[in-house]
């Protein structure tokens, strides 16, 4: 099926001869091969389909006239921002892709500390726009680099400032939704025509309906514009950046200090963080550089600071024995950083961490109080403009073992996990070999603390298919030891849950026999009963986790 | 390499949004985040380097066809090179650049050029020259009088290189004329290659017409070893791009100088000094190819090796091109020490500055995407409240000459060489 020159039309008249284009290099170009970018989506080698057109909407009316043109002729379509999530693609062949690209817009209201936003706008982008004001945002874990709006409405959204300011569910407030039906629907104060600052309005909470806890990936419509929580943010309007490319770095003065915590085991690693989760003395908790690895981070880190570091450099760095020293030093650690409103506030941050780490056995690590080192992890972890290292040692990496839960619980297994990990890097060598444990995530992924967000850092090369495939076991084997501790999915299976390795979105049928063995799948019935009534067509796509009650009522 | 040679490149991109903005950590604003001119302008993510890897694959996989709208989109990119950088800040092993250029000249391969760009490419055979219309018996007009050397006939060690723009856009001749002075005054002796003076076909490069940059490159390389030349001074920024970046390649071994590197130098030594006050707040345009293409060359020969299984590393050690050392500091030396002349940065400066949009001669070839470049580049001038836009390379300035009076942008745009020729 194809789309016919009426249709297309149609589609154009909306958005104008400059803003769609169904030329074959161009949909090509919107397609995706999930193990490039993979991260939560599975090492799959295969592309996703091509869309019919693309289709570049400028504003809300445009979004709301493509999507009843898509239902009227029963195309499926997806919206998506930067592109970098392959939920952000089509899943069928019926089906134009909605690039949102042209709505980019950021508003600062200062007095009721919130952003109204457009797709578009990234988190650098905002940030940058609310620092003016004295404010600013959670920035996910993803990085800066990806939609604010897109993070919050449909995704987990908690990151390294989640200790103090929440995550996606929480910063959410006013929303202007179009619907899989092309009805435009405001939620919240908007809604209620009060303006943007509230989440929720009169009636039942379409937040809840909206995103619940981890978003519902797209599917639920194209959220046009959204009011987003600011929070306070005691720095510079501008982030004084300085140093060289690519080490970057930045002074943000004595009301801010970043440190990496060290401790000597995993349970003094967790009461630590109960300790933090009860004095909210944290701007920032993240165990961020664990990600390259229990035997590579401090040498990274040296690799990434400095101008003139290459990777290949690892192996000679490796034999430092400084460096080692420090490498063990943070064998289990995690980065926070404390900003203080006033002298006196900064006072209390230093001695509050101080005493916590009195209490637990535990150390401030010394590389990390080097200048250079501080201000480039200050910087990091301020803006997350450096997330996508994610990816510079293989080009691919795989998000493995969502620890996202009770910390107490999360360290009960780490060892295991890293271990199994250790096991596929020394018999194997299609992931790369950085020493079992490379979980990171926030110290807390809601607002206050008490849970946490971890993925194991399973780096592979997209490239070599060999690599691909054999990550592809590996994350079988992940699964096995998810499926041990009852822990559901395994992030890297979120892929595989909706769509098959060649791209396609499974059926409701396959989601049915897949969600009936999770472990609260009435959970995903209750999601099933807000799909219905939201994107009964399944028009765009099936991103959402979803289970036929009747399958549940027939077991 | 081949375009197919980019292909671990393309599978390796992770789509992480570098090559379209400014460095993150360096956002200071919504207006001016972003640093890709043909997404910008055109929208669509195949403008974009990630987009364009995505079409490469396509066009080798053989699904993409080489149509208009291809051809058109692959050639929309001034080659500025940010996408490089952005991806650099983050990947160690992906060389952006070289691959647009490279998918660029696929195309010219088979036959897939742009109208607009005949005419340039026609003259630089016929003419030796990528300005179309100019011909070769004028280029040397702008040097009369100016007792330079001819190093066809006697040997000399410093050759001066004015370039194509330079050498005929009258308005800029004079520029040109002005940096020779300068530089004779200091007590340098120059010479040119007079009658064997031609494009440096750079852009040509730029462009992805590869044999014509390799033919223009090898006679002008044989022409400066036959004169003895040591070292190469031009005042355009392509120019010293091509000499210092390109030519190295092909085996050039000489001393390349920007004439702000070489003016810089001066001053610091004393031999350079200002008698007058310019009361003037200016901001400064780095030139892509002085800027972030400026580094220098260093010849590599190897392989990829991957270390703990999949981390990928080069044997030998493969030189990483991320724009750390390109020319930014020298023309802000020459800002700063002009008495009277106050320095406002614009937001996108140095590695991460926003594209003139005259690069691969698009001015020529797709004229209304390059006057929305170097119109997005005005208004950021404008926003910082100078009076003056400065800039060192031709190219740039024409371009900006040209967005001034649309849509209310109204900066005098200086050539640096103008402004040190006020203050002497």
């Amino acid at each position: 099926m194809t789309l016919s020159n009426e249709i297309y039309q149609a589609l154009e008249a909306i958005v104008g001869k400059r803003n769609i284009s169904r030329n074959l290099g161009v949909r090509e170009s919107y397609r995706n091969v999930p193990a490039q970018s993979s991260a939560h989506y599975g090492p799959s080698e295969h592309w996703t389909p091509l869309p019919q057109a693309v289709v570049l909407p400028g504003n809300t009316e445009e979004v709301q006239g493509v999507i009843r043109i898509c239902n009227k002729y029963g195309i499926e379509f997806k919206a998506s921002t930067t592109f970098w999530s392959t939920m952000g693609y089509i899943g069928g062949d019926f089906a134009i892709q909605m690039d949102t690209r042209r709505m980019k817009s950021v508003t600062i209201d200062q007095k009721n500390m919130t952003a109204i936003i457009e797709p578009f706008a990234i988190g650098a982008t905002v940030q940058a726009e609310a620092m003016k004001y004295g404010l600013n945002l959670n920035i996910p874990g993803v990085g800066c680099s990806s939609s604010t709006l897109a993070n919050f409405s449909s995704w987990a959204a908690f990151g390294p400032n989640s200790i103090s300011m929440g995550a996606g569910s929480e910063n959410m407030l006013g929303v202007e939704w179009v619907l899989p039906s092309g009805e435009v629907m405001r939620t919240g104060s908007w809604g209620a025509g009060d303006g943007w600052f509230c989440g929720e309005g009169p009636g039942p909470s379409q937040r809840g309906l909206l995103r619940g806890i981890f978003g519902a990936a797209g599917t639920f419509g194209v959220c046009t514009k959204m009011a987003v929580r600011l929070h306070p943010w005691p720095g510079p309007k501008v982030l004084p950046t300085y140093g060289t490319v690519p080490a970057y770095k930045a002074n943000l003065g004595d009301n801010f200090k970043c440190y990496t915590l060290c401790f000597p085991n995993w349970e003094a690693w967790a009461r630590s963080t109960q300790y933090f989760y009860e004095c909210d003395v944290l701007y920032t908790g993240h165990r961020q550089f664990n990600m390259f690895g229990r035997d590579l981070k401090a040498f990274m880190l040296k690799i990434i600071t400095n101008p003139d570091a290459q990777l290949g450099d690892l192996p000679k760095l490796m034999e430092d024995p400084y460096l080692q020293e420090q490498n063990k030093s943070m064998k289990l650690e995690y980065q926070v950083i404390i900003a203080g409103i006033t002298e006196r506030d900064m006072a209390y941050k230093e001695a509050a961490v101080d005493y916590i780490l009195k209490e637990t056995g535990g150390w401030k690590n010394e590389m990390m109080l080097e200048k250079d080192m501080h201000d480039f992890a200050l910087l990091y972890l301020t803006r997350l403009g450096h997330k996508n290292l994610n990816y510079v040692m293989c080009g691919a990496y795989e998000g493995t073992f969502g620890l996202t839960g009770n910390v107490w619980k999360a360290i009960e297994v780490a060892e295991e996990a890293a271990g199994m990990k250790k096991h596929w890097e020394q018999t194997y060598t299609h992931i790369a070999a950085t020493g079992g444990d490379s979980s990171m995530g926030g110290v807390s992924s809601i607002g206050g603390g008490g849970s946490t967000g971890w993925e194991f850092f399973t780096n592979f090369d997209a490239y070599d298919k060999e690599s691909v495939r054999g990550t592809a076991k590996f994350v079988d084997g992940n699964q096995q030891m998810h499926n041990k501790y009852a822990f559901g999915p395994d992030f890297c299976r979120w892929n595989s849950d909706v769509r098959h390795m060649d791209g396609y979105s499974y059926t409701q049928e396959e989601h049915n026999e897949m969600f009936s063995k999770a472990p609260q799948p009435w959970v995903f019935a209750y999601q099933y009963k807000i799909r219905e009534a939201i994107n009964p067509n399944n028009l765009c796509g099936t991103y959402v986790r979803t289970l036929d009650p009747s399958t549940l009522e027939k077991a | 390499m081949a375009l197919k040679d980019y292909r671990p490149m393309m599978e390796r991109c992770s789509n992480c949004a570098g090559c379209k903005f400014i460095p993150f950590d360096k956002v200071q604003s919504l207006r001016f985040a972003e640093n890709c001119p043909s997404i910008g302008y055109y929208n669509f993510m195949t403008y974009s380097a990630r987009g364009r890897f995505q079409l490469s694959q396509s066009l080798l996989d053989g699904r993409a066809e080489m149509d208009e709208t291809v051809t058109d989109l692959i050639h929309s990119c001034t080659s500025c090179g940010y996408c490089d950088i952005g991806c650099k800040v983050t990947r160690y092993n992906l060389d952006v650049l070289d691959h647009n250029i490279e998918q660029k000249a696929y195309a010219v391969e088979n036959g897939k050029i742009l109208p607009g760009q005949k005419p340039i490419m026609d003259n630089l055979a016929k003419e030796n020259s990528m300005i179309p219309g100019t011909k070769k018996a004028n280029r040397m007009d702008w040097a009369e009088g100016l007792n330079m050397k001819d190093l066809l006939k006697e040997q000399g060690e410093v050759a001066f290189f004015a370039g194509c723009k330079y050498s005929y856009t009258p308005k800029l001749q004079e520029v040109a004329r002005a940096a020779v002075k300068l530089l004779q005054g200091a007590g340098v002796e120059l010479g040119t290659l007079g009658a064997a003076d031609n494009c440096c076909t750079g852009r040509a490069k730029q462009m992805g017409f590869f044999q014509e940059f390799e033919k223009g490159a090898n006679n002008n390389i044989k022409a400066f070893k036959a004169a003895g030349v040591k070292t190469i001074v031009t005042p355009c920024s392509d120019c010293y791009h091509s000499f210092k970046r390109q030519y190295a390649k092909l085996g050039l071994d000489v001393k390349v100088l920007h004439v702000v590197e070489y003016i810089d130098q001066l001053i610091q030594e004393g031999k350079l000094t200002f008698t007058k006050e310019v009361p003037m707040t200016v901001t400064y345009h780095d030139p892509c190819h002085l800027g972030r293409l400026g580094e220098d060359y260093t010849p590599w020969e190897g392989k990829e090796k991957k270390i703990f299984n999949q981390i990928h590393t080069w044997e030998p050690r493969k030189p990483r091109y991320n724009g750390a050392y390109g020319i930014y500091d020298a023309p802000r030396n020459i800002l700063k020490a002009i008495p009277g002349v106050k320095l406002i940065e614009m937001e996108r400066i140095r590695e991460y500055s926003w594209c003139c949009g005259a690069g691969a001669n698009c001015q020529d070839s797709n004229p209304e995407f390059s006057a929305w470049t170097a119109g997005e580049r005005v208004t950021e001038a404008n926003a910082t409240g100078a009076d003056v836009l400065v800039t060192a390379c031709p190219w740039c300035k024409d371009n900006f000459d040209n967005a001034v009076g649309e849509d209310g942008k109204t900066i005098t745009v200086l050539d640096i060489i103008d402004l040190v020729q006020q203050a002497l």
